[in-house]
């Protein structure tokens, strides 16, 4: 194991300079704002001179770039970056929004499991039969319907016409709180009556956002199926006359370590593509609050999630690299 | 190929035979065709080249012999067609909205006939007149024309999602290139970069650049008029929306922004494995400039996969851009996009289905052509399959069997 020891080093050193890189973006994004917000933060048009002044002084906008830079940074760091709209730090406001978007990643990803895992497996082990093309065309169209489309289809058909779920506000959390994700402290509390109304909230927008990857996944599980297959180990156990049940259990064992990597970089993006499910469902998570810190031209926020956003993502990809090297000892090199 | 043996300088050739249909003879007349009009502008191409037009020809037979690739092609072909022409075949303009004369245009449904009483000015001159207008598939919340907004919306979706593809992986691709071949210190300054932007989640990093954008592109379109003149004209846009180009342009500008660093790492990968052949090597002890190794020797070994992902991006682009229209963050009323009809239909979901469903189904429409297409494309260009496909449509008894080609 002193391979992985090495391999945790090295790709944790490359992760710094990734995360200094990010802040330098998330600069330049803060350096491009056009002027006027100040005066939209300060109260509109009849803002006072002085009013814009002060908050102009307040977020170092009329200090040079590097200060700038390392006030923003300070601010992102400390949490003391103010949201100009509530005069609440933006990690604080960000806080208890992420809660609502991980809620519905964690949905998302049960569901990209249970579609995409035993489709894919199916599509594979017929391959090339009347079902393997069917589920072949399924996993295009998943992958090719933007989600506000797919979205409006679910509303029509599981809101509208059976009423099988709620679109306003969410449910509260269970008292007893231990992860602080409702979803799973009402399990882990046996608290069915909210687990139910969780799960009613939450499972549209959860499936909505889940299908897209869930194909992704079905044609990735396929292919991988279908090269481990191909391999001179199969062709021996075939040799060796071992039934096809036993032989399909190798093949597929062999076949789902690249496809449980891939599932860490999928929840990564499931959590990062929450945005226009946010809108459509009404859930009051990160995406929307980015989606209304622009509208309002809140600058900050949009900042502080953006930089959030990028910090979740490369743990995401950090977390698939080190799942990769864990199980296939081949890529520390 | 077939009975078409016009050139007499290339019976020498062994001559493969081939069941032939009636789409590879049209293939064939189309890939000579090319081959005579590049021909025109380099002397001597097509002598020079033979083997090169017969592989093109054989990847022509096997995406013959692909029913969805095929499919894919057609979907393709037709959403570029549209996107050329579309605006000129509307039956309205997009900036001309019913609604200001007869209210009940707005959001009419599929079918209705609405008549119009147009008070207007034109050239400095108060015009009146009546008129009907049929909504075959509804209106939107100005009364527009519903297919008129589509047609006229291809053009947007096809002009965003050349000009993004032609200079995002085109960037990426030759970053990649460069740093692969070089390695070293090059190597770990572009790969650092590309990290950087790899780091952000496409959808939020376009989300914030369009929202921060278009400020300043609108300052840069103000004072240059030929470049406000020049997106006008590619979009088919009328001079007066000329103040709404800037958040049009910022997507463009994000979206480039957010889809260069997949190529260069992609790009860089497969750099970083071929540059150890042996004909690199022979490349450069014959002293040629790493410019051409890196452009004309190593690029087309390693194009292959990169040109399906190309054509997925295709797809890509059109559904990013008009999910950020659909957020309110592309294109604005009036400027006809097929991400912001679904917004508007959003709010009146679902009274005005019409809006949210027939934009949708013409997006998952070219998206999957896209991605069918990129599918069939990973196909024809891995050579291990394409063989195999060639196996299937040689005619069997044929002399010389499978030698060249």
């Amino acid at each position: 194991m002193a391979g992985l020891g090495k391999f945790l080093v090295r790709r944790g050193l490359t992760f710094i300079p990734t995360l200094i890189g990010v802040t330098f973006i998330v600069f330049i994004i803060a350096y491009v704002i056009p002027a006027n917000p100040v005066r939209a933060w300060a109260g509109g048009e009849k803002a006072t001179q002085s009013a814009v002044e002060l908050i102009k002084a307040e977020y170092h906008l009329n200090q040079p770039w590097y200060d700038q830079y390392l006030f923003l940074i300070k601010g992102l760091f400390t949490n003391s970056l103010l949201d100009p709209l509530n005069q609440v730090p933006v990690f604080t406001n960000i806080g208890n929004r992420f809660i609502v978007t991980f809620q519905l990643a964690l949905f998302a990803f049960f569901f990209v499991v249970l579609i995409g895992l035993p489709l894919g497996i199916i599509s594979a082990l017929k391959r090339n039969s009347i079902t393997d093309m069917v589920l072949r065309i399924l996993a295009l169209i998943f992958i090719s319907t933007p989600i506000y489309v797919m979205a409006y289809l679910f509303i029509w058909v599981f809101f509208i016409h059976w009423n099988l779920t709620t679109l306003a506000g969410i449910p509260p959390a269970p008292h007893h709180q231990i992860t602080h994700i409702p979803v799973i402290d009402s399990i882990i509390t046996l608290n069915w009556g909210n687990f139910a109304e969780q799960v009613r909230r939450f499972w549209l927008p959860g499936f909505t956002l889940g299908i897209a990857a869930a194909g992704v996944l079905m044609r990735f599980t396929r292919n991988s199926f279908l090269e481990a297959y191909s391999r001179d180990s199969t062709l021996f156990l075939k040799a060796k006359g071992v039934p096809k049940g036993r032989l399909y259990r190798h093949v597929l064992k062999n076949a789902l370590v690249p496809v449980i990597t891939i599932l860490a970089l999928q929840f990564g993006g499931l959590l990062a593509g929450t945005p226009i499910t946010e809108t459509i469902f009404n859930l009051p998570g990160i995406g929307l609050y980015a989606l209304q810190s622009v509208m309002y031209l809140d600058f900050p926020a949009l900042i502080g999630v953006t930089f959030l956003y990028a910090i979740v993502f490369v743990t995401a990809n950090l977390v698939a690299d080190i799942l990769y090297a864990l199980v296939d000892p081949r890529v520390r090199f | 190929m077939g009975d078409g043996t016009k050139e007499p300088k290339e019976s020498y050739e062994e001559r493969e035979e081939y069941e032939m249909s009636i789409l590879d003879r049209i293939s064939d007349k189309l890939i000579d065709g090319l081959a005579v009009f590049i021909n025109l502008f380099k002397k001597d191409w097509r002598r020079r080249n033979q083997s090169k037009i017969q592989e093109w020809k054989l990847m022509a037979y096997a995406l013959n012999r692909s029913p969805p690739a095929l499919l894919g092609l057609v979907i393709v072909v037709v959403y570029i067609f549209f996107g050329i022409v579309g605006p000129y075949l509307a039956s309205w303009p997009y900036d001309f909205f019913p609604v200001m004369y007869n209210s009940t245009s707005k959001l009419a449904p599929p079918g209705t006939n609405v008549f119009l009483n147009v008070t207007m000015v034109k050239n400095w001159h108060v015009i009146h007149y009546t008129t009907t207008v049929h909504y075959s598939i509804g209106s939107d919340l100005f009364g527009r024309d519903l297919l008129s907004v589509l047609l006229a919306g291809a053009r947007t979706a096809l002009v965003l999602d050349v000009f993004i593809i032609m200079i995002g992986p085109t960037f990426g691709i030759m970053l990649g290139l460069i740093a692969g071949y070089h390695g070293g210190a090059v190597d770990e300054t572009i790969m650092r970069i590309t990290d950087m932007f790899l780091a952000f989640p496409g959808l939020i990093l376009a989300i914030a650049l369009s929202a921060v954008l278009p400020g300043r592109i609108q300052n840069f379109l103000n004072y240059h008029a030929f470049a406000q003149t020049l997106v006008l004209k590619l979009f088919a846009l009328q001079p007066r929306d000329v103040n709404n180009l800037g958040k049009l342009l910022a997507v463009f500008v994000a979206l480039i922004i957010v889809w260069w660093p997949g190529y260069t790492r992609i790009t860089r990968g497969s750099t970083l494995t071929e540059r150890e052949n042996l004909y690199v090597e022979a490349a450069r002890a014959i002293g040629l400039p790493s410019r051409t190794i890196m452009f004309k020797h190593i690029l087309p070994n390693i194009i292959g996969p990169i040109l399906v992902m190309i054509t997925m991006d295709f797809g890509g682009v059109i559904l990013t851009e008009a999910g950020l229209s659909f957020l309110g963050l592309g294109a604005v009323p009036p400027i006809p996009d097929w991400g912001n009809l679904i917004n508007q239909g959003a709010q009146y979901f679902p009274q005005a289905w019409w809006l949210v469903a027939f934009p949708g189904i013409v997006i998952v429409t070219v998206v999957l052509g896209w991605n069918l297409l990129g599918d069939g494309l990973r196909d024809i260009l891995d050579p291990r399959t394409r063989r195999s496909m060639e196996f299937k449509v040689k005619k069997k008894g044929a002399a010389g069997g499978e030698s060249n080609a």
